[in-house]
């Protein structure tokens, strides 16, 4: 833990222009990532086999997906507890438009559609109304969940699309798992976002100092409902392919995904205060959530002390990655 | 007590309540206190005058344990005075009330004034004795001669009834509960934001307090100095140069002494100062208000001109800038800009019209120190900068631009990746300069662009503000430092209380002197709103 705790200074100091992507401090959660691979190979021999590492990709992708908007909306400084609500509602809409309609395919986009309206309603909330986005993510959260739980009436429901699961479980690339193809075919896109254009520029602007941003005519309150609408269109498509992946929706969509999705945001070394991090370093952190999962799945770690450790790994990254001397007062 | 009980001459009456000997701080280069030796009598009111910048708040910082002195060494009650923190300065009895309030809002009066002595009123270390309390605190109340009702939300009373309950506590929380025999308080700008009746309350309060420890103040208004206080000392440029007996000296002397310093013509241009020809307004200003902070503001800036703007820290002159450029918009009026519709403006809109801000408030409000020079010289940049609808980045042009302006206005960073946050104060203020200078900037709007920047980068700014106006850039110069409103400034306008009282024309062969414009910025003895300190002498006999 020491090594930790020594590497904190210089990634709280250490921002530097166009070389973001490659700072020295996203060599602290590698690290992680490499250590949980060695770990987990010795302690397991299940784990190291390429069949597992397809069923570990398998469960990232959906994570991956649904992680990537919520990191615009941490890098800007706010958060987005709603992502894992969308992602059930989305999925329930699913189902409804795969079994009820003609669509198909189509499903996709206009679920895609229907979670940027939803992150919409989120950045409206937030912006207008100028509460706290952890307030509103909070509220809009139980609001989706229960209307997506009302849609599904408490059961799973299966889709009945011949070949539809393709879209997530289908192999493009040997052993490698539609769906994890497709989030880092995403992730790739958001990175590109996020390091060449206005949009991303804008993020880590009002993340890092929003009125300064505003006096200099940057229209941030615009950029801030941007964020969330893209927030809620990537938990969108997560939702049509983890449906996919699954066959079906059930009520405990996308439950995990409240926890999961923060974590592996916060882990991969974006900072809750704003202005410090990106999507590139989401997939660190998405691996070692994924890592951690599968690997203590395997080495039989009851799903209870899972939670515990997962909880502790959070609180650690946070620990690790915060300037304590800057913060006076955290509410 | 008996009337006829004797009690001896204390020998500590003698000596002073408090004493200060040779207090030396500096911050980095700049020296704001220089070898200050003064002392406060007891059961006496002691005023502190002297321009912005003279030091004044960096006095009360060393007194109220906030900052530690470089040197030199302070004396309570006669004994040897070094508080670490403030805490522990109230502890042996200084105490001190902020300019912005320190009260919490939603509690009831008495818990305000007890805040911190909560200890004394508990049973077994946990539950408060509620009864026991109210009754401190109505006691307080009663000394401090307000009406208040302490059982009350704090909040419901206004401004003025609360900065009376902040003083009751700074003076007689310390004396009632703190086992302190003669409080020490000091005040800053005490008065700034109250009106006319509630000035005469707090005159009342603060007579009454005196009665029982000893007063520090910091004012800008001489008027109320010379009525209240027993002792005036003046601050200039972190010196001490007077100490005056209210009775025997008047405000204009006051003036002279604080002001005064020497204007060297060429460190502000003033030669390369251009007669402004009469063409039509760049910025037209009618009738521009915001209630509780400007109102009723007409004023033109032409192509190439500078107006400044003077003024005192509450008279609106910064909230005006913030108007104008649309930060914080107006409530009424309009302002036309280049050949715009007279509007209230908005940021956005300005800044697309070609005007450039730079706020007072470097560090939260002027730049993103954790952040590179590149992005933050391109901070105001829009589609010469991300290009399509995509917004694509143009980073070689975002890079050749910081570059050229780092070059051209000789900011001394490695690269233009160097965080901000490792620049001096005054390439960083060169930093949010080059922001607008790439946009080609019709009018800046300037809010102490020299504040906590050294002489040199001072010199350079002022330079490049003359270049700019040779090439037909209009810039309001909002600014508490008289030199260089006086050296850069074409016409100046004097704002008093949200209101422009005077415009003094500047031009290089006649400007006006310090002192003229601070005449202009204190309320004059005459006005009605002045007449109540006249007062205060005579209700007090």
């Amino acid at each position: 833990m020491s090594a930790l705790a020594e590497a904190a200074p210089r990634r709280a100091a250490r921002f530097a222009f166009d070389r973001n992507a490659i700072d020295a401090s996203l060599w602290l959660p590698v690290g992680v990532v490499l250590f949980l691979l060695v770990f987990f190979s010795l302690a397991t021999d299940s784990f190291a086999t390429l069949r597992n590492f397809t069923a570990i990709s398998g469960q990232a992708g959906t994570l991956l997906i649904a992680c990537l908007g919520g990191t615009f909306v941490i890098l800007m400084g706010s958060i987005d507890l709603s992502v894992g609500a969308v992602v059930l509602l989305g999925g329930a809409m699913s189902v409804t438009l795969l079994n009820h309609t003609p669509l198909g395919f189509a499903t996709i986009p206009a679920v895609a559609l229907l979670g940027g309206l939803l992150g919409l309603v989120n950045g409206t909330i937030y912006t207008w109304g100028r509460i706290p986005s952890f307030i509103v993510t909070l509220g809009t959260l139980s609001v989706f969940s229960g209307l997506a739980l009302t849609i599904l009436d408490g059961r799973a429901i299966q889709f009945d699309l011949d070949g539809f699961e393709t879209i997530a479980i289908g192999q493009l690339v040997p052993h490698l798992p539609n769906i994890a193809f497709w989030a880092l075919v995403a992730w790739a896109v958001v990175v590109v976002i996020a390091s060449r254009t206005r949009f991303g520029r804008y993020m880590y602007l009002i993340g890092g100092g929003e009125t300064v941003a505003r006096t200099a005519g940057v229209p941030v309150t615009r950029y801030k409902i941007y964020a969330f609408m893209l927030s809620g269109v990537l938990a969108g498509i997560g939702a049509v392919l983890s449906v996919a992946r699954l066959g079906a929706a059930g009520p405990s969509l996308g439950t995990d995904l409240l926890l999961n999705s923060l974590a592996a945001i916060v882990v991969g070394g974006t900072s809750l205060s704003g202005g410090i991090g990106g999507p590139h370093r989401t997939l660190i952190g998405v691996l070692i959530i994924a890592i951690l999962d599968n690997g203590l799945n395997l080495m039989g770690v009851s799903q209870y002390s899972q939670m515990v450790v997962k909880g502790l790994v959070v609180i650690a990254a946070v620990l690790v990655s915060r300037d304590r001397s800057r913060t006076t007062v955290v509410k | 007590m008996s009337p006829h009980s004797q009690i001896p001459p204390a020998p500590t009456s003698v000596t002073p309540l408090f004493k200060a000997h040779g207090l030396t701080k500096s911050f980095g280069p700049n020296v704001i206190l220089d070898g200050v030796e003064f002392e406060v009598p007891r059961k006496a009111i002691v005023t502190f005058v002297g321009e912005n910048g003279a030091g004044k708040s960096t006095l009360f910082n060393l007194l109220s344990g906030i900052v530690a002195p470089d040197a030199g060494s302070m004396r309570l009650n006669g004994r040897d005075y070094r508080p670490h923190g403030y805490g522990e300065a109230l502890r042996l009895g200084v105490s001190r009330v902020f300019q912005e309030q320190s009260l919490v809002g939603n509690v009831p009066v008495y818990e305000n004034l007890l805040l911190g002595y909560e200890g004394r009123f508990t049973h077994a270390g946990q539950w408060l004795d509620r009864r026991a309390m109210i009754a401190a605190a109505e006691g307080i109340i009663e000394a401090a001669g307000i009406d208040v009702d302490v059982r009350r939300r704090t909040a419901d009373y206004d401004f003025s009834k609360r900065q009376s309950i902040e003083i009751a506590r700074a003076c007689l929380a310390t004396s009632h509960l703190g086992g302190i025999v003669e409080p020490f308080v000091l005040l800053d700008e005490p008065t700034s934001a109250l009106d006319r009746r509630d000035e005469d309350a707090f005159f009342k309060l603060v007579t009454r307090i005196k009665g029982q420890g000893s007063l520090l103040f910091v004012s800008h208004r001489l008027t109320e100095v010379l009525a209240i206080s027993d002792l005036i000392y003046v601050l200039k440029d972190g010196q001490l140069v007077a100490r005056l007996d209210p009775a025997t000296t008047d405000e204009k002397t006051l003036h002279g002494l604080m002001v005064g310093r020497e204007r060297a013509a060429d460190y502000y241009h003033e030669r390369r100062q251009r007669p402004v020809t009469d063409g039509p307004a760049l910025l037209g200003v009618r009738k521009l208000g915001r209630s509780g902070h400007f109102a009723d503001v007409t004023l033109e800036v032409r192509p190439g001109e500078v107006v400044g703007i003077g003024g005192l820290l509450d008279s609106g002159k910064s909230a005006l800038g913030k108007a104008l450029a649309g930060v914080e918009p107006a409530e009424h009026g309009t302002v036309s800009f280049v050949s715009g519709p007279p509007e209230i403006p908005d940021i956005r809109s300005q800044v697309r019209k070609g005007l450039g801000y730079v706020p007072a408030e470097r560090l939260t409000e002027g730049m993103i120190p954790a952040f590179s020079v590149a992005w933050n010289i391109s901070l105001a940049s829009g589609a010469d900068l991300f290009a399509g609808p995509l917004g694509w980045w143009r980073r070689r042009r975002e890079l050749a631009t910081a570059a050229r302006y780092a070059k051209e206005m000789s900011i001394r960073s490695a690269t233009p990746a160097q965080r901000c946050a490792r620049l001096s104060g005054g390439n960083q203020q060169k930093v949010v300069l080059a922001r607008w200078l790439c946009r080609q900037p019709k009018l800046l709007v300037l809010d102490n662009p020299t504040r906590g920047v050294d002489a040199g980068a001072k010199e350079e700014i002022y330079r490049l503000i003359r270049d700019l106006t040779d090439q037909g850039v209009g810039v309001l110069l909002i600014t508490d430092e008289l030199l260089e409103l006086i050296g850069l400034s074409d016409r100046i306008l004097i704002m008093q209380r949200g209101s422009i009282v005077t415009e003094v024309a500047a031009p290089p062969d006649a400007k006006p002197t310090e002192r003229e414009l601070v005449t202009f910025m204190l309320p004059r003895s005459g006005t009605p709103g002045r007449s109540a300190v006249h007062q205060i002498p005579e209700t007090l006999q």
